[in-house]
C-alpha cells in the first residue's frame, strides 16, 4: 500500500516535471481536431450554443420561469458535456496512447493530464457561450458566482483522478468502453441536466438524489441560479473527489507497469 | 561510468483473453516466446534467465530468429517492460529507437516532432532550438522537414528518427532493426555516427537480422533463442 502510493506519487511528480510535453500535446490535439476548418475550435462554441438553444426551444416552461430555464440548461449542459467527455474518452485513453506507452518511458500521468487539459480547453469555449447566455437571460453578477467558481474548481481537481480510474477500468475490462459510452449517453436523461426537480415523486426523485452527477451539477448551478450555497452538494462532491483520488493513486501505484502488457 | 548489468532477467506476462462467444483460437507455436498454461490462464515466457554485462565502449548485437526476444529485451533495458525476475543495473542516459511509428505524431511536421521528442526527453525549448539545425542537417530531409510526418517514406522517417536519437547525446543507445530502412549512403553515415558514439565511451545495443551490419558495427554478439541466451561471443574486427 505504502509502496503503491509512493509509486503513484513518483509517477505524478515526474509527469508534473514534464508539463511541457502534455501542454504541447493537448494544444495540438485541440488544433488537429479542427484542422482545415474555417471556424476552427470556435465550432465547440457553436455546438454548445446550438444544444442549449435546442433544449430551451423545446423544453422551456411557459411564464415567468422562462429566462431562468435558459440559465439552468446552459450551466447544466456545460458541466454535463465536460464530465461526459472526460469519462467517455478516458476509458480508451491507454489504448489510444499505445504507441507512446510502448515506445517511451513517459509516466502514465502525462497521458492523464494530456486528456484533462484537452477537455479543459474545449470546455473553455463552452464557458464563453455559457456566460453570454447567463447575462442574456438576466443573471446578474453576484457573490453566488464565486461559489459556482469554487464548484468548478472542485470538478477540475477531481478531473485527473476520474480520468485515471476510468482509464484503468477501460484497460482491465475492454468491454467497459462500450458500457460506459452507452451509459453516459443515456445518463443525460437520468441526470437533472435539462429537467428540473421540484420535489416530485417517481423516477425523477431517485434520479436526482442517487445520481452522483446531480451533485457535480448542483455545486456549479445552484449558487448562480438559486443564489445560495449548496452545502450538502459541496460536501458530497468533496468526499467523492477524495475517494476517487484515493482509488486513482492506488491503481496508478499498483498497476502502472502492467498497463503496457494489457493494451 | 556508463554500464549495463543484467542478472538472471526473466519476463513473464499473462495473455489477456477476452470473453467471447466464438470458438477459442487453438493456434499455438510458431514464433514468439513459449506459451504456457491453457484456457483463460495463459502466460508467455518472453525472457528467461538473461545475464550479461556491458561496459563503456561496448557495442552489442542482438541476433536470433523472429520472436526470440530481441525487441522485448531492448524494451526491458529501456524501462518500458518491468522484468518479472532478476535485477538490472543501468548507468547512463538512455535513448531508444524502436519502430518508426512509435513516439511520433503523424499529423505534425518533422520539425514539430523534433520539438516533441526533445520535450519527452526532458529538454527545454532553448536546448531543442540549439540542436534543431544539426538534426535537420544530419537527416538530409531538406524542405521535407516542414511537411507532416505522415508524408514521409519509411526511409525518411528512419533518417529523422536516427538523427534525433543520436543528437540528443545518449550514453546508451538501444536500436531495433529498422535502421536498414535508410539507403546505403545514410547507413554509412549512421555507422560513422555510431562509431563516434561508441568512441565517446557510450554503449550501443542493436537488434538486427542483418549479419553484415552486426559484424561491422558490433563488438559483441548475443544470440537469443526462445527468450534464452544461446551464445554470447566477441566479434573479431
Amino acid at each position: 500500500m505504502i509502496a503503491a502510493l509512493s509509486g503513484a506519487v513518483d509517477d505524478i511528480s515526474r509527469a508534473i516535471r514534464l508539463h511541457r510535453v502534455w501542454v504541447a500535446l493537448a494544444r495540438e490535439d485541440v488544433g488537429d481536431q479542427h484542422r482545415r476548418t474555417t471556424l476552427g475550435p470556435l465550432w465547440l462554441l457553436v455546438n454548445y450554443v446550438a444544444f442549449v438553444g435546442t433544449f430551451v426551444f423545446v423544453f422551456q416552461p411557459a411564464g415567468k420561469d422562462a429566462a431562468g430555464y435558459a440559465a439552468y440548461v446552459a450551466i447544466g449542459l456545460l458541466v454535463w458535456f465536460y464530465l461526459m467527455e472526460i469519462i467517455s474518452l478516458s476509458v480508451s485513453l491507454f489504448q489510444r496512447e499505445e504507441s507512446f506507452i510502448e515506445g517511451t518511458t513517459l509516466p502514465l500521468f502525462v497521458y492523464v493530464m494530456r486528456l484533462a487539459l484537452q477537455s479543459i480547453i474545449r470546455a473553455g469555449y463552452a464557458i464563453v457561450g455559457c456566460i453570454v447566455i447567463l447575462f442574456l437571460s438576466g443573471s446578474a453578477l453576484n457573490a453566488g458566482w464565486l461559489w459556482s467558481l469554487a464548484g468548478l474548481f472542485i470538478i477540475l481537481l477531481a478531473t485527473p483522478a476520474v480520468i485515471t480510474v476510468f482509464a484503468f477500468i477501460g484497460t482491465f475490462f475492454p468491454d467497459s468502453q462500450f458500457i460506459v459510452g452507452n451509459m453516459m449517453r443515456v445518463g443525460m436523461f437520468f441526470t437533472p441536466v435539462f429537467w428540473v426537480y421540484n420535489g416530485q415523486d417517481g423516477i425523477q426523485k431517485y434520479a436526482y438524489h442517487w445520481n452522483p452527477f446531480t451533485y457535480f451539477l448542483e455545486i456549479v448551478r445552484v449558487p448562480i441560479i438559486g443564489g445560495e450555497m449548496p452545502m450538502q452538494a459541496f460536501t458530497i462532491t468533496g468526499i467523492m473527489s477524495l475517494a476517487v483520488w484515493a482509488i486513482a493513486l492506488l491503481l496508478l501505484g499498483r498497476y502502472r507497469k502492467q498497463v503496457v502488457f494489457m493494451i | 561510468m556508463v554500464s549495463i548489468k543484467l542478472q538472471n532477467i526473466s519476463l513473464v506476462y499473462k495473455l489477456h483473453e477476452k470473453l467471447t462467444l466464438s470458438a477459442p483460437d487453438r493456434r499455438v507455436g510458431g514464433p514468439g516466446g513459449r506459451i504456457e498454461g491453457s484456457g483463460r490462464k495463459q502466460f508467455v515466457q518472453a525472457l528467461d534467465g538473461i545475464s550479461f554485462e556491458l561496459k563503456a565502449g561496448d557495442r552489442l548485437g542482438l541476433v536470433g530468429p523472429n520472436g526470440a526476444g530481441k525487441t522485448t529485451l531492448l524494451k526491458v533495458l529501456y524501462g518500458i517492460y518491468e522484468p518479472s525476475g532478476g535485477s538490472i543495473t543501468l548507468e547512463g542516459k538512455v535513448d531508444a529507437l524502436f519502430n518508426i511509428n512509435i513516439g511520433f505524431r503523424r499529423e505534425a511536421t518533422g520539425r514539430r516532432n523534433i520539438v516533441l521528442r526533445g520535450l519527452i526527453n526532458g529538454w527545454t525549448e532553448a536546448e531543442i532550438e540549439e540542436k534543431m539545425e544539426s538534426i535537420i542537417a544530419f537527416s538530409e530531409l531538406g524542405d521535407f522537414i516542414d511537411l507532416p510526418f505522415k508524408s514521409y517514406s519509411q526511409g525518411m522517417a528512419a533518417r529523422l528518427a536516427f538523427s534525433m536519437a543520436t543528437s540528443l547525446d545518449p550514453e546508451i543507445l538501444l536500436m531495433d532493426e529498422w535502421i536498414g530502412a535508410g539507403d546505403a549512403a545514410f547507413q554509412d553515415k549512421a555507422k560513422r555516427r555510431m562509431d563516434e558514439l561508441a568512441e565517446k565511451a557510450g554503449i550501443i545495443v542493436l537488434a538486427s537480422h542483418n549479419e553484415s551490419l552486426i559484424d561491422s558495427v558490433c563488438t559483441k554478439r548475443l544470440t537469443l533463442k526462445s527468450g534464452r541466451v544461446d551464445s554470447l561471443t566477441t566479434v573479431l574486427t
